[in-house]
């Protein structure tokens, strides 16, 4: 299997899913001939021309209204926000249009559209070039939040959004972009959207996260393990709405004990989620109030201190040490 | 200008030795009509512009140091620095990175400014690019409206980030003006000189008037969008540095001015940087607080 970083991935995602469905069309701000900032849709536009990749005007509202209207039209399109902090702009047209249309339609159309955008911290960037805020789209009933955390995820899924056949918000840790690389099978590959997975099997503690929080929390999970000797069991979400609160609560009803790492702000950000899905469903089973690590509730800073800001490695390890010793 | 050229250039020399991070963008090549507009404007006016606005930010308040603090995130930087480079607010300016946003913010800014019935006016600089976003013309038709004191300075270099003009824009920059009924011009120039004599009727106007206006500046930026990332064809771009704005300028002196002039500069962005690099980093306080909470 050939190695890639995410941005390779999702482009073989690209690449094979236009090749198959000719309605797959791409379009934002730099995609086509220059191939995106973050280099995503490179070598589109040359494989698959101007109408299927298309270089729109620096108008995000527009990209994504223009996007559903394609959308209920019968294409399927693939809209690229350059940064989730510019997804703002469209805001209206995804949570009056895209995210309603079926439910105001009673089922006459769906908009099958994949909105993407690079969201996250840790490359010192600005403000709304650095933040995490999955919680604007997860609270949106009608579209489906998505965040991978790894190249071979992040082809999978994006194939799965992209056939969906109701609007997905994809934001893709852009941390991870070019972090590391993953095998990825050549072959098609597609993985459900809202089932989280489990991806190291444990019994004492369950530690749910995601995105780009994922990899610095597996590394602080094995350690942890491998010094303590305890055994943890850590759920990746890749989705964040619809919610697998089953995946979520068995664990819990196994290890009694939960640690979640997030990077968005703390007030209501998926954590909250989170515990009040185990509040529901396996409050019983637990041995110790459910832990949250997150970011502050203040505006992501600039470069210079956003390293304060953003979940470490210790406080990760300090709350799963206190849910354990509760 | 030159300052500015200066500047920035030792903000790209610093970001390649990898002492800046993150985003920035720099206005070499398109400085001459920051300059120009901005020498027409008086303590009291208000100044709204994007993500290239070093060049804005400095012609009008040659504060050096403070935007090398910001860009290096240090305490002295221009908003503490906790903003970088496209987040700058100081007295009567206003910069956010996001395209569109303070559009209609600068036209509420001029609101209140006629209200206060002082004579004071705002200038609104957007990118070609910019014009895309759809505030614009919710902007421009409530400027229109209301007649607001704002002078909108399109600074047309042809292309959004990597997207050419014919790519992204249809129709006519001063087509869309009119459409609103707000007075509009245009001119082609690195002319800093030709550039101020045709902004002083301009500014003029509008303070007279109270009316906007939006006038429309073809240029080009020399340097990459950001850093390195320039996609462009290299004939274009040498035809354009045949008009660099520093060479129009220069050549109307003598050797020994130029290379006076080229010293002061120096000595000015030098002792700007030295006494950037002398504040701590931004917050060491709070740092330390969070450091402990942590
Ligand atoms: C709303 C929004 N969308 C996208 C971007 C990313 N971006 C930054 S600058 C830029 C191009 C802007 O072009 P233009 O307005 O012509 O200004 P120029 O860079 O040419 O000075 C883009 C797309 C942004 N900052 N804000
Ligand atoms: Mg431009």
């Amino acid at each position: 299997m050939p190695k890639m970083n995410m941005v390779q991935a999702l482009n073989l995602a690209f690449h094979q899913e236009m090749e198959k469905d000719e309605t797959v069309v791409v379009m934002g701000e730099d995609v086509g001939v220059n191939g995106g900032v973050f280099r995503v849709t490179d070598g589109l536009y040359n494989a698959f021309g101007k109408e299927r990749v298309m270089d729109t005007p620096l108008a995000e509202s527009g990209i994504v209204g223009t996007a559903i209207g394609m959308a209920i039209g019968g294409l399927k399109p693939v809209a690229e926000m350059q940064f989730s902090g510019f997804a703002y702009i469209g805001f209206p047209q995804i949570e009056n249009n895209a995210a309603r249309m079926r439910n105001r339609s009673r089922g006459q159309f769906t908009v099958p559209m994949v909105l993407r955008m690079p969201y996250g911290g840790g490359v010192r960037a600005l403000e709304h070039h650095s933040e995490s805020k999955e919680t604007y789209w997860a609270h949106t009933a009608g579209i489906k939040t998505v965040i991978p955390s790894g190249p071979r995820n992040a082809r999978a899924l994006l194939v799965a959004a992209i056939r969906d056949p109701d609007p997905v918000i994809f934001y893709e840790p852009k941390h991870s972009y070019r972090a590391f690389k993953e095998e990825v099978p050549e072959a098609e590959e597609v993985m459900e959207l809202g089932k989280a997975q489990v991806t190291h099997e444990g019994t004492d503690l369950t530690v749910v996260t995601w995105g780009s929080m994922y990899h610095q929390t597996r590394r602080v999970v094995e350690e942890y393990m491998e010094q303590t000797g305890v055994s943890v069991e850590l759920i990746d979400l890749l989705t964040i709405a619809p919610m697998d609160y089953k995946t979520i609560t068995a664990s819990v009803r196994k290890t009694g004990r939960c640690v979640v790492v997030q990077e968005a702000q703390r007030t209501l950000g998926p954590a909250s989620e989170i515990i009040a899905l185990i509040n529901d469903h396996a409050l019983m089973y637990l041995e110790a109030p459910v832990k949250r690590v997150s970011m502050f509730d203040v505006t992501m800073p600039y470069f210079s201190r956003e390293q304060m800001f953003m979940p470490t490695p210790k406080q990760i390890r300090r709350a799963m040490s206190e849910t354990l010793d509760f | 200008m030159l300052s500015i050229r200066r500047f920035e250039e030792r903000v790209l020399e610093l970001f390649s030795r990898g002492e800046l991070f993150g985003t920035t963008h720099t206005s070499i090549g398109q400085e001459a009509g920051a300059v120009a507009v901005i020498d027409h404007l008086k303590h009291g006016d208000f100044i709204v512009s994007g993500h290239r606005c070093h060049g804005h930010y400095l012609a009008w308040t040659v504060d050096y140091a403070g935007l090398f603090g910001e860009l290096m995130g240090r305490a002295g930087g221009v908003v503490g620095g906790r903003g970088g480079s496209q987040h700058l607010h100081a007295e009567g300016f206003y910069t956010n990175g996001v395209l569109g946003n303070m559009v209609p913010v600068a036209a509420g800014m001029a609101m209140a400014e006629k209200r206060r019935g002082e004579g004071a006016i705002g200038v609104l600089f957007l990118g070609d690019g910019a014009m895309g976003e759809g505030t614009v013309y919710e902007t421009l038709n409530m400027l229109s409206l209301w007649q607001l004191p704002l002078l909108v300075v399109v600074e047309n270099n042809c292309y959004a980030q990597t997207t050419p003009l014919d790519l992204h824009f249809a129709g006519s920059f001063s087509g869309r003006a009119k459409a609103f009924g707000v007075d509009t011009g245009e001119i082609e120039s690195n002319d800093v000189r030709e550039l101020h004599s045709h902004f002083e009727s301009i500014v003029k106007k509008v303070r007279g008037t109270s009316a906007p206006h939006m006038e429309i500046v073809h240029t080009y930026r020399l340097c990459a969008h950001s850093k390195g990332d320039d996609f462009r064809p290299a004939e274009e771009i040498e035809t354009w540095r045949r008009r660099d704005p520093l060479r129009i300028e220069a050549a109307r002196l003598d050797e020994e001015s130029r290379n006076e002039i080229e010293r002061q500069v120096e000595e000015i962005i030098h002792e700007a940087e030295q006494r950037a690099r002398a504040r701590p980093p931004a917050g060491a306080r709070t740092n330390r607080v969070m450091e402990a909470v942590r």
